[in-house]
């Protein structure tokens, strides 16, 4: 922020951005390769809902674009989410609550890993050219295990729009996450994509719509 | 399609707050070339009054925390208030200040610290039992905006001029008061009432220089905080909310009971809602905070412009 905007109170809402998230198809051999990791080829995409009639239009063109069915589930709740079978198809989905914090998920299901990652592109840069990209939070990516045990958890790479930066985000169970093996997975990822520097920023997201 | 921003830009809260600050500006340069007519020996106030901001600058958070009885809190003991905070900088792109939580039952809000690595925000349980979560949220999205905008450096660096002022509106007092004017060092008469004139006339340049930028750090402190509501009000996306935040706020803190009040007037400037104990009727022009009249209108203008979508 420049010195100007500091001695006036002004802060421009940080713009999103997106180029990043091509690297994720790399990424995705190395999860695979290393990890026995594989995408459940679901992904998410948080923003916060603002108001006003321009946003309700923004809202009803992403779901006429993507041509997303209306889904009043309540994903505050554990366990009320989608379920993994819903991921195939043309199977994108808005959120009709918002979760516990006040912001809404747009599920996006695909049939391959790069179609998926095109289509959260897709659905980030219409919110972008509408003037929401200041309203974005993050996208997440869901993994899990190629063989079974499949019980194990989920891991997902969670793209932060602002930062251009990812950080792996791994839930064990009740509020608690695998910080040695996102750690690992920082490592790992290192030369497929920017992951974001500051643990600071690698925040938990519990209750994920995504599978 | 180009991206467009949907947020409206205050034009008119910009060139009053560009106003203020030039008025201060102005007055800072009259005074020193007084200062520098009449010959004065600045030495020792100046070292007195960079002293005293540069401990306000640099331990700022701290010196807030400590006198607000604020602790931080770790995510395992609020997870709910950092889990808040982190999508809040994650949507603003800015570091993750270091959370607090004071424990009084005064519903408010402060956040302090030179800069955004070393910002400290901090609320009160009051304030977490008395508000629901998307208007803990909003007020945290104006703090985190008073942050953002570097209000600490801010109003430092526009408080010198005060603070240098009075140092020496006070000196010249104590030195007429005890020393006697110019009677100092047994000179001729002449000479002395010379300097006799001299210093008073500093003492009266000086407490009219105080006095104007008493009333311009005020003007620039309410400027500010508008500032905040409009920044905090775009980042969560719902102006209403934070309106209703600070009609929760306001009308709560007017019916608490006056001793807890008084003692956190201190801070004032770094705080949501001004702490003023009933019946300390200070006029709008020295209030820290606009009136919360101005504050929901202008919440309300911003609403409106939001609803038609401002291109």
């Amino acid at each position: 922020m420049g010195f100007l905007d500091a001695l006036l109170g002004r802060t421009k809402p940080a713009e999103a951005n997106l180029d990043k998230l091509f690297g994720l198809p790399g990424a995705r051999i190395s999860l695979e390769a290393s990890e026995g990791l594989t995408p459940t080829l679901q992904a998410g995409v948080c923003f916060k809902p603002a108001t006003g009639q321009a946003f309700a239009a923004a809202e009803q063109e992403i779901t006429e674009l993507l041509d997303l069915p209306a889904d009043d589930q309540d994903f505050s709740t554990p366990g009320g989410t989608a379920a993994p079978g819903a991921a195939s198809g043309s199977g994108a989905k808005l959120s009709e609550g918002a979760d516990e914090y006040g912001y809404r998920w747009i599920v996006i299901g695909a049939p391959d890993f790069d179609t998926l990652v095109t289509r959260v592109h897709f659905v980030n840069s219409t919110l972008k050219d509408h003037g929401y990209g200041p309203t974005l939070l993050c996208s997440v990516f869901a993994f899990h295990p190629a063989t079974p045990p499949a019980a194990t958890a989920t891991t997902y790479l969670v793209y932060l729009f602002k930062r251009g930066t990812f950080y792996p985000f791994v839930p064990t169970g009740r509020e608690r996450r695998d910080n040695e093996g996102e750690l690992r997975l920082k490592a790992l990822l290192a030369e497929d994509l920017a992951i974001e520097p500051d643990l600071d920023r690698w925040f938990p997201l519990w209750n994920l719509p995504v599978h | 399609m180009a991206t467009r921003s949907r947020f409206p830009v205050d034009r008119g809260l910009t060139a009053r707050m560009l106003t203020t600050v030039f008025l201060l500006g102005l007055l800072y340069a009259v005074f020193v070339t007084v200062l520098v007519l009449v010959h004065v020996q600045l030495g020792f106030i100046l070292v007195l009054a960079f002293g005293i901001l540069f401990v306000q600058y640099f331990f700022a958070d701290k010196i807030a925390l400590y006198s607000m009885g604020g602790k931080i809190v770790s995510r395992e003991q609020e997870p709910h208030l950092h889990a808040v905070v982190d999508r809040l900088v994650a949507m603003a792109n800015m570091p993750k200040p270091t959370v607090a939580v004071a424990q009084t039952d005064i519903p408010n809000a402060f956040a302090t610290g030179r800069d955004q690595k070393h910002a400290v925000v901090c609320v009160t349980y009051g304030l977490l039992r008395r508000l629901d979560e998307p208007e803990v949220e909003a007020v945290l999205a104006h703090e985190l905006s008073h942050v953002a905008h570097r209000d600490v450096a801010v109003m430092t660096i526009a408080s010198f001029l005060g603070i240098l002022a009075g140092l020496l509106t006070r000196m010249l007092m104590y030195a007429g008061l005890f020393g006697g004017f110019g009677g100092r060092g047994g000179r001729n008469n002449s000479a002395g009432g010379q300097l006799v004139l001299v210093e008073m006339g500093m003492l009266v340049v000086s407490a009219v220089i105080y006095a104007i930028s008493f009333v311009l750090i005020r003007t620039l402190s309410r400027y500010r905080e508008l500032a905040a509501d409009r920044s905090g009000a775009i980042l969560i996306g719902q102006p209403a909310i934070l309106a209703s935040a600070l009609v929760k706020v306001s009308g709560e803190m007017s019916r608490i009971p006056t001793r807890d009040l008084r003692a956190a007037e201190h801070f004032n400037a770094f705080y949501f809602a001004p702490a003023i104990a009933p019946g300390a009727s200070l006029s709008s022009l020295f209030a820290t905070h606009p009136s919360l009249q101005k504050r929901l209108d202008q919440l309300a203008r911003l609403d409106a412009e939001m609803h038609r979508g401002a291109a």
